[in-house]
């Protein structure tokens, strides 16, 4: 499935590394930032202390204030609540605005995705989509599969139109078994 | 008829002919697109995946009260405001009077077809509100001032020249027409769009009832920002968009994306539920379901299947006379054969009056529709009410009701005709001038003469060679094949006759009525298909035999659906329809007979040409192929063997040969780069039209029934 994932999401021009360690993803990071980098505040990665390990790896991490910062960041981070392995699709409860607001507006977009929670299908993911709206009154829920893309001029595919030019996937073990966990 | 609306719709007609630009992209895309879809549907049942849309869609519609009723309290409780707009103008008012009220100088807009249909832009502008398309095609087309030509992919019918001209005048520098480079001013240019907003608008592709939820299915990332940022959200959804629960939302972005644009899947689906947080506080959201002729729509029992449209905007990728002049010219604000339909119940009758007829009847869109919907059939249908509202047309309706209907006379005026016509024909078979005014139908193919002696005169006198035979056979000839191409009866005895089949020719038969029937003549098509019954049943016959899929479908499906509110014609119909039967499909299905034709192998070269009705409304494609290969003949396929040849009868007559000629270009195109030296069909109309065109730009290729090459075969 995992292998199923990363030829999904290589088809549509998302980036797939596996790293072992925390410490290896935040390099990881700091070797794609050229700017800012936003960081919502989700369970997985302050359990993993995520932020420290990439302030130590030299990134400028924006942790609150979102809003002002959002525009001008050059990066966004975030978990991933779950993986679809036959569109390469990683799912986010963006319910928090900042998890927006890093997925949006930036030109990279890093998601960190325990590689145990990823579903065969969309067909797979219906219970888990159910389960998001019973837990909580209002979400705003994303299946996000490859870059922005358009194809508005004479068809010609092109990546990055109003959202991230750039998704990495960061296959990270060990960092969460749970699916309503970001 | 508005005389001064058809002269606009002539004149727009002209300008895309005259587009070779356009045409080419949008042939180019047609082809891409059907290669991308097929991938995107490997290993997956598209039938079985439709079927479910379809009647899911179907219990939507008629449970709709209740949906809307559960959508809307799911939503309220999450903190939206629901609100059911009748009319286009009830939408527009409750969201420019919202914005008033907020005091909403700015609308970030991603893409929203219903916002189109309700013409939205034009009311916020009125009251001094800005309004800026973010997608990038919808803001292509708002800087040309123009109106989308495809659902999916609005500026479609424009160039990278043109979007650079464009944007410069926005940034006021010139901006170079290199494609990532555009795509990059325009991210440039709408980002501080979406702060400076105070209200977002958008469409849904999906409005869920169990959760009271909408869901967008989008590649760009517009509309996630311009749900995000400002502070109010409106999503403006048609009443079709509901689906009951979470199943039904997965299987709809499971096949959409895939039938759109041959993607497994958009760049994003957003769910959104409910008033989200918005910076410190909550957004307002404001859901507006649209009916605007939905209900309308609902109600009528021959165009309701419409309302099953995902709008993925296959119907346009697919179908010939798009491709030929285009979405501004087939279509309204919803483009192509839904958009035929649309526009009849959203935007008037007046309004869809041409587009009915532009369409040329060739089902390409049915074969391709997500959500199982017979487009063609709706149309025909919409072409019978106009029809009775505008008239057939003076000189069309007298021929229909007092000559056609009146077999004896129709049949001796077409006598007639074969003798007022020696002087064009010169003694040949085909006619490739006429005089004077005539002289438009033979600029760009070769018509064929009528022939001396129709098929039911030298009937009589054609040897039957049948011992004992298997089967006794009525054979529908069919206009064509009675009075232009009375060889191919000929040929089709020879054939039957060495499978032991005996073959009758019912004298009384008479024109199958699809004329009239696609003129929009219900009453002739009705008088017609009772004739027909009589004299096809009346020998009891085993089967009963066509060489045109036109009439096939005719007799198989128009006359159950003419005579259904009739219970003593109804059952008749349905006794003729269950023993019709397409000839290649008889001899291969039936009489199994493909190695008779093996016995003299011709080695010559042949490409196949399906014809419309018998591949996609008769469902034969495999047979002919199989019997020109079991002959000994070498069949090579050409591409779009399955596309239009552009005939549609009137259609490249009277009502657009300036279409038909086009779309018959492309086919000669196709059969010439084979390399065949012949190509066969299962259609006396694609016969005439194809070897009309070969005719005429003198092409070494022959066009033939399969039927004749069959006979051939026995010599
Ligand atoms: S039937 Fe053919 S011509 Fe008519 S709308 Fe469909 S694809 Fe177009
Ligand atoms: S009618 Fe069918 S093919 Fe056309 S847009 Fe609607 S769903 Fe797609």
């Amino acid at each position: 499935m995992l292998k199923q994932f990363i030829e999904a999401l290589g088809k549509v021009g998302g980036q797939a590394a596996e790293v072992a360690t925390v410490r290896e993803a935040a390099a990881y990071i700091a070797g794609h930032v050229t700017g800012t980098l936003l960081l919502p505040s989700q369970p997985s990665l302050e359990r993993v202390a995520l932020a420290v390990e990439l302030e130590t790896a030299g990134v400028k991490v924006i942790k609150e204030s979102w809003r002002e910062h959002a525009a001008s960041a050059n990066a966004g981070v975030t978990g991933v609540n779950f993986a679809l392995a036959d569109t390469g699709t990683v799912v986010l409860d963006s319910t928090v605005e900042a998890v927006r607001l890093a997925t949006t507006l930036p030109e990279l977009h890093f998601a960190l995705l325990d590689p145990g929670k990823i579903l065969v299908d969309s067909l797979a993911a219906i219970p888990y989509l159910r389960g998001f709206h019973e837990r909580a009154p209002r979400n705003y829920l994303a299946y996000i599969t490859g870059p922005s893309r358009t194809a508005d001029i004479e068809r010609v595919l092109t990546i990055g139109v109003h959202g991230p030019r750039q998704l990495h996937v960061l296959l990270l073990p060990g960092l969460s078994t749970d699916y309503y966990e970001l | 008829m508005s005389r001064e609306r058809n002269r606009n719709y002539r004149q727009r007609v002209d300008e895309a002919l005259a587009s070779p630009r356009l045409q080419q992209a949008l042939h180019s895309f047609g082809d891409a697109y059907v290669v991308a879809r097929q991938n995107a549907f490997a290993g997956l049942d598209f039938e079985a995946m439709r079927s479910e849309i379809g009647s899911m869609k179907d219990r939507v519609r008629e449970q709709r009260h209740e949906l809307v009723a559960e959508f809307t309290r799911n939503a309220e409780a999450a903190g939206a405001k629901v609100f059911l707009a009748r009319t286009a103008d009830e939408a527009n008012r409750y969201i420019a009077e919202l914005a008033a009220a907020q005091g909403v100088k700015k609308v970030v807009k991603s893409k929203s077809m219903a916002s189109e249909e309700t013409h939205l832009n034009r009311t916020l502008e009125a009251s001094g509100i800005e309004t800026l398309e973010t997608d990038l095609g919808e803001w292509i087309i708002q800087l040309a001032g123009q109106r989308p030509s495809h659902m999916v992919m609005p500026a479609i019918h424009m160039f990278r020249d043109e979007v650079a001209t464009l944007f410069s005048k926005v940034t006021g520098q010139p901006e170079a027409d290199d494609i990532p480079h555009l795509v990059k001013v325009a991210r440039e240019q709408l980002r501080q769009g979406y702060f400076e907003a105070e209200m977002g608008i958008s469409g849904a592709n999906m409005a869920i009832a169990e959760t009271g939820g909408i869901a967008l299915i989008t590649n760009e990332g517009n509309a996630r920002l311009a749900t995000t940022l400002p502070k109010v959200h409106v999503a403006l959804v048609g009443l079709e968009k509901l689906v009951p629960t979470l199943e039904d939302a997965t299987k709809v972005m499971r096949i959409l994306p895939r039938n759109a644009t041959g993607q497994l899947l958009t760049s994003y689906v957003t769910w959104i539920r409910g008033a989200v947080p918005c910076g410190e506080d909550d957004k307002e959201l404001h859901i507006i379901l649209l009916d605007n002729g939905r209900s309308a729509l609902a109600e009528s029992p021959q165009c309701r299947d419409a309302l099953r449209c995902i709008k993925c905007g296959a119907c346009a990728n697919v179908c010939p006379v798009y491709q030929t002049v285009g979405g501004h010219v087939f279509g309204h604000i919803y483009i192509s054969a839904i958009g035929v339909i649309l526009t009849a119940f959203f935007h008037g009758l007046e309004n869809a009056a041409d587009l009915v007829k532009a369409c040329i009847g060739c089902r390409a869109c049915v074969a391709v529709c997500p959500s199982d919907i017979d487009l063609e059939g709706i149309i025909l249908h919409l072409r019978e009410v106009l029809g009775e509202e505008e008239g057939v047309g003076a000189g069309k309706a007298l021929v229909f009701k007092h000559i056609m209907r009146n077999r004896k006379l129709f049949h001796s005026m077409i006598r007639a005709a074969s003798l007022l016509q020696k002087p064009v024909t010169r003694g040949e078979r085909s006619i490739r001038h006429l005089p004077l005014f005539f002289s438009s139908l033979t600029e760009w193919r070769t018509l064929p003469a009528i022939a001396d002696k129709p098929l039911r005169d030298s009937w009589k006198s054609l040897p039957q060679k049948v011992q004992s035979p298997r089967y006794r056979v009525a054979f529908f000839a069919g206009c064509l094949n009675d009075f232009v191409y009375p060889e191919m009866g000929n040929d089709l005895v020879k054939v039957l006759n060495r499978l032991d089949v005996e073959v009758l020719f019912p004298k009384e038969q008479n024109c199958c009525g699809v004329p009239a029937l696609y003129s929009g003549d219900r009453e002739t098509a009705v008088a017609l298909a009772e004739q027909n019954i009589t004299a096809m049943l009346a020998d009891q016959p085993d089967f009963v035999v066509t060489t045109c899929p036109t009439c096939t479908m005719s007799l198989q499906r128009d006359f159950i659906e003419l005579l259904k509110d009739n219970p003593v014609w109804a059952e008749k119909a349905r006794q003729l329809a269950e023993i019709t039967i397409d000839v290649s499909r008889f001899i291969v299905d039936k009489l199994d007979g493909k190695t008779v034709f093996a016995e003299d192998p011709v080695g010559e070269k042949v490409t196949y040409h399906d014809s419309c009705h018998l591949k996609r409304g008769a469902g034969v494609w495999e047979q002919p192929r199989t019997l020109l290969a079991g002959s000994g003949r070498e069949v090579v396929e050409m591409a779009h063997s399955d596309r239009c040849c552009g005939f549609g009868g009137s259609y490249s007559f009277t009502s657009h040969p300036d279409i038909a000629k086009h779309i018959l270009n492309d086919k000669v195109k196709d059969i010439e780069a084979t390399g065949a030296s012949c190509v066969a069909m299962d259609c006396p109309g694609c016969i005439m039209q194809i070897r009309g065109g070969l005719e005429k730009q003198e092409k070494p290729v022959r066009a033939k029934h399969t039927i004749e090459l069959l006979a051939e075969s026995l010599k």
